[in-house]
């Protein structure tokens, strides 16, 4: 499989404040990537540099020609107060191929509505954005990243907020994306027990280090103890594996 | 009655003119919520006339480029510039440099009014003078006015993607910071002509009262700017002309119409829910 992103030695951060550095790895196209680590551990530092839109202090960040990212932002990112349509927002997804200053065709009318009907929600196309549940929202969001037929569907938190029917519906939406249609995906979350059982590749981003490799490989005892700091158990139950923190025993002296 | 109004038709006309302009954009003003922002800039247009009046008032007025159009645009544009481009980011939260800018811009204004002309300056300075308004001063407005909604117009999808999701516009190729540039440099200009005749009260209040007597009506963009401008035109008409029979200002008259069609906007919303 061929790259479609290549970290080489980047150094990320904002100003002289040095977030992550010395990153190399790659996204091959077809990988099924999950992002993890705590809040404000640089995951989407590392995000905005795959995008392009932040340049590394150092290294060099390469994407493979015509490569076309489909973006699907937090969903407190965007604002609800907008008077829009679900398949306004859909549509935006188009509108750099559109064009400057044009107006949507009726091309572009029936990829959005085709776009929705792949995300499963084609009857909500003219449902107002505030009148959306949470998984309703991700999934028009998601319907506006691959309206742009993009070659990698990069996601962040996709899950956040959400109950566990909508988090267990989106993400298996975003792997029939991955196995039906064989789309690249990479997915950022700090909710790593929720993304470990979906993707097939891991990059762990916990206090300042960074670690990428097979599920198998990172979600092990010892890898994510010393990742994270902190001694953990992996536990594998009906197929899926949890990772939780290592209970220690009480060191308050007993009064006997 | 309505002789007394014809007898102000090119003011009339005016006041249309900027109810048109400044309900359209600020449309975009309520839903990005940088309603301050344009508080600020209509301050910052006045304390531009007020030094124009000052420079004058002191005899020290140097032709055209002290001119109260010349400094009100060049103060007005330097601020949506300023705030455009993302204001001072650091350790001061973007609300509090707007409320500085405000609370400066006014006190500057007041003092440099003091100082310059008579107290009929300062009632035109905050209430506007929409009676003192030509034909030729409506057909300046409308030459700015015009241009600016066809740009509005012409890049309408282009405006709302960056107001909507500034991060995924980014992610496809669009310079966010180019098109609020872009965005804010038109509700300056908007703001700077308007305020020649306006005043800060009903600038601001053309910018957002309107707007959200379309947000309360409509459920769509072009509902919402159609329920904006109509309102406004409307409020301007029925201000307008009830001012000048009754002796009344017409800029707060205007304002007190624009008020109550929003309160009907609510009221109306307000049934439809139940």
């Amino acid at each position: 499989m061929s790259s479609l992103v290549t970290f080489d030695d980047v150094t990320l951060g904002y100003g002289h404040d040095v977030i992550l550095s010395h990153l190399s790895f790659d996204i091959p196209e077809g990988d099924f990537l999950g992002m993890v680590g705590p809040n404000g551990a640089g995951k989407t530092t590392i995000l905005r540099a795959l995008l392009g839109t932040l340049a590394p202090l150092h290294g060099t960040v390469s994407r493979a020609l015509h490569l076309r990212f489909g973006y699907v932002p937090q969903r407190d990112q965007v604002d609800y107060n907008f008077p829009l349509k679900v398949v306004d927002v859909v549509m935006m997804g188009r509108y750099d191929r559109i064009g400057l200053a044009r107006r949507p065709s009726a091309d572009d009318r029936r990829r959005a509505a085709a776009a929705l009907e792949h995300v499963g929600i084609p009857e909500l196309a003219d449902r107002h954005l505030t009148d959306l549940s949470g998984g309703q929202k991700q999934r028009t969001l998601i319907a506006r990243a691959l309206v742009g037929e993009p070659n990698v569907l990069v996601l962040d938190e996709p899950t956040n907020g959400m109950d566990l029917v909508s988090t267990t519906q989106i993400l298996g939406l975003v792997r029939e994306l991955h196995e039906r249609d064989g789309l690249t995906v990479l997915m950022v979350s700090h909710a790593l027990n929720e993304v470990a059982n979906y993707v097939e590749r891991i990059a762990l981003v916990v206090n300042g280090g960074f670690r990428l490799g097979p599920v198998d490989e990172i979600m092990t005892e010892h890898t994510l103890s010393q990742m994270y700091g902190i001694p953990v158990d992996v536990e594998s139950f009906n197929g899926h594996r949890i990772v939780v923190a290592r209970r220690e025993p009480s060191r308050v002296p007993s009064r006997v | 009655m309505f002789d007394a109004v014809l007898l102000f038709k090119d003011a009339l006309y005016g006041a249309l003119v900027i109810a048109f302009a400044c309900s359209a954009v600020g449309v975009y003003v309520v839903l990005r919520r940088i309603v301050f922002v344009g508080a600020a800039l209509a301050q910052l247009s006045s304390a531009g006339i007020a030094l124009a009046l000052w420079l004058a008032g002191v005899g020290a007025a140097l032709g055209v480029a002290t001119h109260p159009l010349v400094l009100s645009l060049v103060m007005t544009l330097a601020g949506a510039l300023f705030f455009g481009a993302g204001g001072a980011r650091g350790r001061v939260p973007q609300d509090a440099i707007i409320g500085v800018t405000y609370a400066v811009a006014a006190a500057a204004g007041i003092l440099l009014i003091a100082k310059a002309a008579t107290g009929e300056a300062h009632d035109i300075f905050l209430q506007g003078n929409i009676l003192g308004i030509t034909r030729t001063d409506t057909l300046v407005l409308l030459a700015v006015s015009l241009p600016v909604l066809l740009v509005h117009l012409a890049f309408y999808k282009e405006f709302l993607f960056v107001s909507f999701d500034r991060e995924t516009a980014r992610t496809l190729g669009y310079s966010v910071r180019a098109w609020n540039l872009f965005l804010y440099l038109t509700i300056g200009l908007v703001i700077a002509f308007s305020m020649q005749f306006a005043g800060v009260l009903l600038v601001f209040n053309f910018l957002v009262i309107p707007a959200v007597t379309g947000l309360l009506v409509s459920r769509s963009m072009a509902g919402t700017f159609f329920w904006s401008i109509g309102s406004a035109l409307v409020a301007a008409l029925i201000g307008f002309s009830l001012s000048v029979p009754f002796d009344l200002p017409s800029g707060p008259a205007i304002i007190a119409v624009s008020g109550l069609l929003a309160l009907v906007a609510w009221l109306v919303r307000l049934a439809q829910q139940r």
